[in-house]
């Protein structure tokens, strides 16, 4: 395993400022500098200065990845692309693995420590452990970088997921929060569980699930731009963020 | 009573489907014997029996579930008791009307390495004429089927799968003749239409949408660009059989996202073409998009009907182009008449006087992406509009999203894809979805019915004052044709990409729509 990595490691310092390098950079800048960050540090998306990439554990298999997308999960196929294209692309990805990862000062056992105080739990999943009402959190370094992790503590609202499987779709906001009102007066506010043209399915705080038929509501507010957690901006100290920052990006990530 | 109609039905099924009765099919309402219910292409229904007061109450007849995944868009053929369908990717099915049990089912062998780029492995359907049907493969074979068994009459390679031709749309049958198009432009082929004889598959005549050298049109290509020129042709068109024309689309420029190499406008590409059916000599084109760079194809149904234009009487045909306008053309002579968005567009500002885009430069696909409405799927693309001659409307399934163009390399190689770029859309809240209802003359906006996702499916209007549309959510509902007022409203459980077609079964009217793998068909009790 080791010498792989070193051989991997090698292909890539023989392949630096190459042109392929070059022209990858372009098109990392265009098609997924938006999640990944502008140098591959994450954000939305997982973060590429790693040496080892989860589901890429050879060139061929990034590039597979590069021109297919990975089903189910928020990285697409962007578009067609040429094998030249391709290929520079590979190159400047492995590239990002030699840019210094995101600097992590917490520590993630003390993070762990303030997770359990704020009562995370109550609403997330770690490790089979936890509340449904929001997302699971198992793997979640996996999926974003630090900076966008600490957004989600300190501003969710900024950060609400766009969703990347079949419910609610390709592209809508995941736990949308939404405030209906039916023609006989109930009021729910909670979050869209899914929706079609017709209905809207809606589970509460106390994960109590309503179906409407948006032909019975006199109100549907989609609340985009807010969020129902909580914000924790104000209530950690600035070590104790920087704590659960890095427990998070432990999940998964900070490999 | 019945036991008569069942018999009557029956001989009916010794009759045969020649020209005159596909024709004159507005006068025989219970079959749809071309892939877009009449040769006008309007996919407008006669029956007025499931109406606005009753079609709440519409049940499941039968359904029928394709043996193999993928996408369904087929759009049915029925006569004489029977339902010809295809299943993806190039099955032919014959259905019992009555019970949804197939008769016969007809797979050719596709070569494993079959060349498709452009689209998923889909078909749209058959035609009919006289006792066979006729459709088009994957593999860019046009085959005939014996319309009772399924046996094979005749097979032929339309052109080669190696150089990434094939075949997704249902052909035209008119007198004697199939006329048939074609899809690769992803792959650089130069498109071209045929026309085969019915009875032995001999091709008649071959149009290139791309003139060679010499040929009229010719410069408005640069270098060799031609030869690889796309300009496909790969959805049905219509025909007026009194004027004799047949009007035909065509798709994007090759490559499609990067013009590096085809300065000029690019004839005949994004085009719709008048076409003489006798000879396939072009009698007028108008091209909707010049020198295209969004991969706006003209492949949408073009409808004709008969309509006041600014005073005067006019023969038109209608286009809600996947550029984001309504045409309206007069079709004996292809003057361009009305060009009017029905969608937001920013890729151009506006038609001149004579419908030619002031397409905006900086509205081009470029390598780190350009921000245009609508996204590469279009404001429509493949599914069908339909035109009711009750409401003199015509409604489209609309798409109001936005999409990232970016510009790439490309590189001709045979069978492999040219498009040198490519698009990513902006789903999601954002984005959203329409059946619009527009006045056909004008364009202008009549209702409109709202839908959250950008719908992917084609609409049926009725004389019973019903349109029926399908959502990506699935959902199957019917609007009141004059007001867009929901009237009922089904989910199917998988996303709707096909277009709904009316007939009758012992006299009583069907709706039928496929959704994801399975083709439902509705009727009151």
């Amino acid at each position: 395993m080791r010498a792989a990595i070193l051989v991997l490691w090698a292909a890539c310092v023989l392949t630096a400022q190459s042109p392929d390098e070059a022209k990858g950079k372009q098109l990392f800048l265009g098609m997924c500098s938006r999640c990944h960050g502008l140098e591959g540090g994450g954000g939305e998306g997982p973060n590429l200065n790693r040496p080892v990439l989860t589901h890429a554990a050879d060139n061929q298999a990034l590039l597979a990845i590069i021109r297919d997308g990975i089903p189910n999960t928020g990285m697409p196929r962007v578009r067609r692309m040429t094998d030249a294209e391709l290929n520079a692309l590979v190159v400047y990805v492995r590239s990002l693995s030699r840019v210094a990862k995101v600097a992590i000062t917490g520590s993630a056992e003390n993070g762990k420590a303030v997770y359990n105080r704020l009562g995370c739990a109550s609403c997330h999943t770690i490790a089979g452990q936890g509340g449904s009402f929001g997302p699971e959190l198992s793997n979640i370094g996996a999926l974003r970088a630090p900076a966008y992790l600490r957004q989600a503590i300190v501003d969710p609202a900024a950060t609400l997921p766009r969703g990347v499987l079949l419910v609610p779709g390709r592209g809508f906001n995941e736990f949308l929060p939404v405030r209906v009102v039916t023609r006989d007066g109930r009021e729910v506010r909670g979050l869209r569980v899914n929706e079609d043209s017709f209905t809207i399915q809606v589970k509460d705080a106390a994960n109590q699930l309503y179906s409407f038929r948006k032909a019975d509501l006199q109100t549907l507010d989609k609340e985009l731009g807010q969020s129902l957690m909580p914000n924790y901006s104000g209530k950690t100290s600035a070590s104790e963020l920087d704590d659960l920052v890095a427990y998070l990006w432990g999940l998964g990530g900070a490999k | 009573m019945k036991r008569l109609l069942v018999f009557a039905i029956v001989s009916g099924a010794l009759g045969q489907v020649p020209y005159q009765r596909i024709a004159g099919v507005d006068n025989n309402p219970s079959t749809w014997l071309t892939y877009s219910g009449n040769y006008q292409a309007q996919r407008f229904s006669q029956l007025d029996q499931v109406n606005q007061q009753n079609v709440a109450q519409l049940k499941l007849t039968w359904a029928y579930q394709m043996r193999n995944p993928g996408i369904v868009e087929t759009s049915p053929i029925v006569s004489d008791g029977i339902m010809y369908i295809t299943e993806p990717p190039s099955t032919a099915t014959a259905l019992d009307l009555h019970t949804g049990r197939p008769l016969w089912t007809y797979t050719p062998q596709i070569p494993s390495d079959v060349i498709i780029i452009g689209s998923p492995p889909v078909n749209r359907g058959v035609a009919i004429l006289d006792n066979m049907v006729f459709y088009g493969t994957v593999n860019c074979h046009l085959i005939a089927l014996d319309a009772q068994s399924g046996i094979v009459r005749w097979d032929i390679a339309v052109d080669d799968n190696q150089k990434g031709y094939y075949i997704t749309s249902a052909p035209l049958a008119i007198d004697g003749k199939i006329i048939v198009g074609v899809s690769g432009a992803e792959t650089g082929i130069r498109g071209f239409l045929d026309a085969y004889d019915s009875k032995t598959g001999k091709r008649l005549w071959r149009t290139w949408t791309v003139p060679g050298p010499g040929e009229p049109g010719a410069k408005s290509w640069g270098g060799e660009s031609w030869q690889h020129g796309g300009g496909s042709t790969w959805m049905t068109g219509s025909y007026d059989p009194e004027l004799h024309l047949v009007y035909w689309g065509t798709g994007n420029p090759a490559p499609d996202w990067n013009d590096d190499t085809r300065p000029g406008d690019n004839l005949y590409t994004c085009s719709l073409l008048a076409l003489d059916p006798d000879t396939g000599k072009i009698k007028w084109h108008f091209q909707f998009t010049p020198h295209d760079v969004h991969d706006w194809d003209a492949a949408q149904i073009p409808i004709l009907f008969d309509a006041d234009v600014k005073g005067r009487q006019r023969k038109v045909v209608s286009m809600a182009n996947r550029n984001g306008f309504y045409y309206v053309l007069d079709r004996q002579t292809g003057e361009f008449l009305t060009g009017v968005p029905y969608i937001k567009t920013t890729w151009t500002d506006g038609l001149d006087a004579k419908g030619r885009p002031f397409a905006r430069r900086d509205a081009d696909p470029k390598v780190n992406g350009t921000l245009v409405s609508p996204d590469i799927t279009g404001g429509s693309n493949w599914w069908s509009p339909s035109y009711s001659p009750k409401t003199n409307l015509f409604y489209q399934a609309a798409r109001e999203i936005t999409g990232i163009y970016y510009k790439g390399d490309a590189e001709y190689k045979d069978g492999t894809a040219y498009t040198g770029g490519g698009g990513e859309r902006k789903n999601g809240d954002d984005a959203y979805g329409a059946v619009r209802a527009l006045e056909a003359a004008t364009g202008k906006l009549r209702w409109e019915f709202k839908l959250i996702t950008p719908p992917l499916a084609g609409l049926l209007s009725t004389a019973g004052g019903l349109v029926f549309g399908g959502a990506e959510e699935g959902n199957f509902f019917a609007l009141d044709a004059e007001t867009g007022k929901l009237l009922w409203e089904l989910q199917l459980g998988g996303a709707i990409r096909a277009n709904p077609m009316s007939f009758a079964i012992d006299g009583k009217q069907q709706v039928a729509i496929s959704a994801g793998s399975s083709l439902f068909v509705f009727g009151l009790p």
